[in-house]
């Protein structure tokens, strides 16, 4: 063979052995090592936290045991975190514990992703009850939230004064409003400022529409799938569910609400209402200093008058292929405990995860969070586990999309039925 | 695939020449052809071969993607399934509107645009510049940059129509329009590109045959007609197979700009194999539909060869 021969094979092999460099890493750590995937950079407020924490608890811990944490941040709808995960999965290298988005709970259980907490990990009743409820499949707990997250209706002061509304009247966390009470408020503010009033984010095809809009169906009655999670027929299609559906409906056939709002209306005054979570206390408090604003709870049925609020987070899990279980639930209860989790919920600005971290920071931050935070420990309700949670979760998006299209879709009832045997047929 | 069979033809040539016996020098030779395919063989056998069989294989199986040891084979209830599937067929409409109006406005847009400036004149330069600069810009990034203008309460573009007494459109909030408003700005995002290559073509045009065509008195649209398009036809052919094919794999702009909404109306089959794959995790589904739709692109491709191919073997 001659020189050119030569070099282009060698040059071949590299690129055959770059190419597979990757597939031989292997991630079960040393034996006094515990392995933490987390998705977010290390440079984000949760990173520097985090970093803190396992550095706490590796100076602490009497297990002699180092926890090493890996930052792989997430893309906008979790892509590179779950990729890896997902490839981790096939190669069978996973690390010892890892963060999951709540609703993934069921699916990572139902396939021996990751594995029961309960012989490892001593759950306090602190946790809120929402918290628990998202992190248990078959009456067992696999995952942990480390925070919470909620919403509320964010109103500006000014706008709501000058149109001749009293705060003193809006609702409370105790004392909320009916959808009929709540459908007043919008048709002053819409007779005075003669355009959509409310943000409610409809333009956000994802899961903020489950997330976010699930809560006045159970306000209704009406449910996604029954308690077990087998069937949707019957259930989502009921006439409690049709009546939320009527709710939404009817906020943007009457122009209170719009499918297409303006990026960053309130933020702007354009809008004096606008339906969104705890990030958005952080965005105005930060950047747009001048709203005054407050929040407001959700709005509730009027035949119930049940509060029924969104929650939900990313939580820990403990992955079935570890070889220390014990190590590996040590460092989630601690990383679950109460100081921890004050200090992720007061360093990242979101809902706290336990009831007495709840109390303490009630007492720090200011009135808007306050309403979420109450809403949040005395009313939510967690999304449902089930394996085919993105299935379910696009059907219920699109039900809430089409109702928004109000000329095509008047027959809410014929809407539903559609939508709950597709999610019946997601159902196993 | 034809560049490789073109070396390997060129090769078998080269033995013939020198005779049948496998003397040294023409092994020498073979082997050094060899060597000179490797890397790319085995960039494409890992990349492109080795995925390719690899999906054929999970089509046939009911692979979840958190339980990749418990795969099973399942024969061809994926097919089954997936002939019955209304998203499926949904999807598949919508690439066919989108490639039916996508086609002759996109490639005719690149044909006019190198027309234009073709002929050297003052400041052509900045004009291809200035068309050739939405094909270097990423895809997401221009996807993004629409859906500002395309706003429907604050986006530029109705500000602009208000104007000029045109009333407020939905664009992408519109089963109706999405679209149409997507085929817009693919063609808008790629003609540059096609622009590019028709302006090559166009310069391999020998001068002498349009003064020939001045001295017989042809004017220029004769001279368009009858000279310009028909000696542009393999360029046209090239243009209309890759147009074609990447037609068919229409995914970033709905993905970005509408997610496939509103009500499915911007749902493409690649976009809908990605769904089902990555975020449903049903990976031997979702091989089951890139198996089907692969096979159709591949049909019409030949299809398409066939009806505009005929006469370019020269």
């Amino acid at each position: 063979m001659n020189q050119r021969g030569k070099s282009i094979l060698l040059m071949s092999t590299a690129l055959l052995l770059g190419a597979c460099g990757n597939g031989g890493e292997d991630n079960a750590s040393k034996s006094d090592e515990v392995s933490v995937w987390v998705q977010y950079s290390e440079e984000s407020a949760e990173g520097q936290v985090m970093a803190e924490s396992v550095k706490e608890f590796n100076e602490t811990n009497d297990l002699g045991v180092t926890a090493v944490v890996e930052y792989i941040p997430r893309s906008g709808s979790g892509g590179g975190y779950e990729d890896k995960i997902n490839a981790a999965l096939t190669t069978n290298s996973l690390p010892d514990v890892i963060t999951l988005d709540g609703p993934n709970t069921a699916a990572y259980a139902n396939s021996k992703t990751i594995q029961p907490l309960d012989d490892y990990v001593k759950v306090s009743e602190d946790f809120l009850p929402s918290i628990i409820e998202q992190g248990t499949y078959n009456d067992e707990l696999y995952s942990i939230g480390y925070s919470e997250s909620g919403v509320g209706f964010f109103y500006n002061k000014p706008m709501l004064e000058e149109a001749g509304i009293e705060l003193d009247s809006l609702p409370t966390v105790d004392d909320p409003w009916t959808w009929d009470e709540f459908n007043t408020l919008l048709e002053t503010l819409n007779t005075y400022y003669d355009k959509p009033v409310l943000n409610m984010g409809f333009d956000d095809q994802s899961e903020w529409l489950l997330y976010a809009f699930s809560p006045f169906v159970w306000s209704a009655g009406g449910d996604i799938t029954n308690e077990d999670g087998t069937e949707a027929v019957g259930y989502f299609d009921s006439e409690e569910s049709v009546e939320a559906f009527d709710f939404i409906q009817n906020l943007v056939e009457k122009g209170y609400s719009t499918i297409t709002p303006v990026d960053k209306g309130f933020h702007t005054g354009e809008y004096p209402l606008y339906m969104s979570g705890s990030w958005t206390v952080q965005e105005l408090d930060n950047e747009y200093k001048d709203i005054d604003y407050g929040i407001m709870p959700y709005p509730v049925s009027p035949d119930t008058n049940e509060l029924v609020s969104p929650t939900g987070s990313w939580a820990y899990g403990m992955t079935s292929s570890t070889e220390k279980p014990e190590e590996a639930g040590a460092l989630i209860e601690f990383l679950t405990s109460e100081q921890e989790l004050y200090d992720m919920s007061m360093g990242n600005a979101v809902l706290p995860a336990r009831q007495s971290v709840a109390d303490r920071m009630l007492k720090e931050v200011g009135e808007p969070m306050q309403v979420l935070i109450e809403q949040n420990s005395k009313t939510g309700k967690a999304r449902p586990t089930l394996i085919n949670y993105p299935q379910v979760s696009r059907s219920f998006q699109e039900a809430v999309t089409e109702s928004t299209y109000f000329e095509q879709n008047q027959d809410i009832k014929a809407l539903l039925e559609s939508k709950a045997e597709e999610i019946q047929n997601n159902l196993k | 695939m034809k560049s490789i069979k073109g070396i390997f033809r060129g090769n078998t040539g080269l033995k013939l020449k020198k005779g049948n016996s496998m003397n040294n020098t023409s092994f020498k030779e073979n082997m050094t052809g060899y060597m000179f395919l490797l890397p790319s063989l085995i960039v494409l056998g890992l990349f492109l071969f080795i995925p390719a069989i690899m999906s054929l294989y999970y089509s046939l199986t009911d692979y979840y993607m958190l339980t990749p040891n418990l795969t099973k084979f399942i024969g061809l209830d994926n097919f089954k399934s997936l002939l019955s599937d209304v998203q499926f067929r949904k999807s598949i409409v919508n690439v066919f509107q989108f490639v039916i109006f996508i086609m002759p406005i996109q490639v005719g847009t690149a044909l006019g645009l190198a027309l234009l400036v073709n002929k050297s004149r003052r400041g052509t330069l900045f004009y291809k510049v200035a068309y050739f600069s939405p094909v270097v810009m990423s895809l997401v990034v221009v996807s993004v940059l629409w859906l500002y203008l395309l706003n429907p309460s604050s986006g530029l573009l109705n500000e602009v129509l208000q104007t000029f007494g045109i009333p407020a459109q939905p664009f992408l909030s519109s089963p109706n329009q999405a679209m149409y408003v997507i085929i817009f700005v693919s063609a808008w995002q790629g003609a540059g590109y096609q622009m590019l290559i028709f302006l090559a073509g166009l310069q391999n045009i020998p001068e002498e045959v349009y003064e020939a065509s001045t001295i017989d008195g042809a004017n220029k649209w004769q001279q368009l007609i009858n000279i310009t398009l028909p000696m542009l036809k393999p360029t046209s052919l090239l243009i209309l197979t890759t147009t074609l094919i990447d037609a068919f794999k229409l995914v970033i702009q709905p993905m970005v700009m509408t997610q496939g909404g509103p009500l499915n109306s911007t749902l493409t089959p690649v976009y809908y194999i990605f769904r089902t794959g990555f975020t449903d995790r049903q990976i031997g589904f979702a091989s089951a539909l890139t198996v089907m739709y692969g096979g159709m692109i591949i049909i019409f491709t030949i299809i398409q060869r066939k009806f505009v191919g005929e006469d370019t073997n020269d």
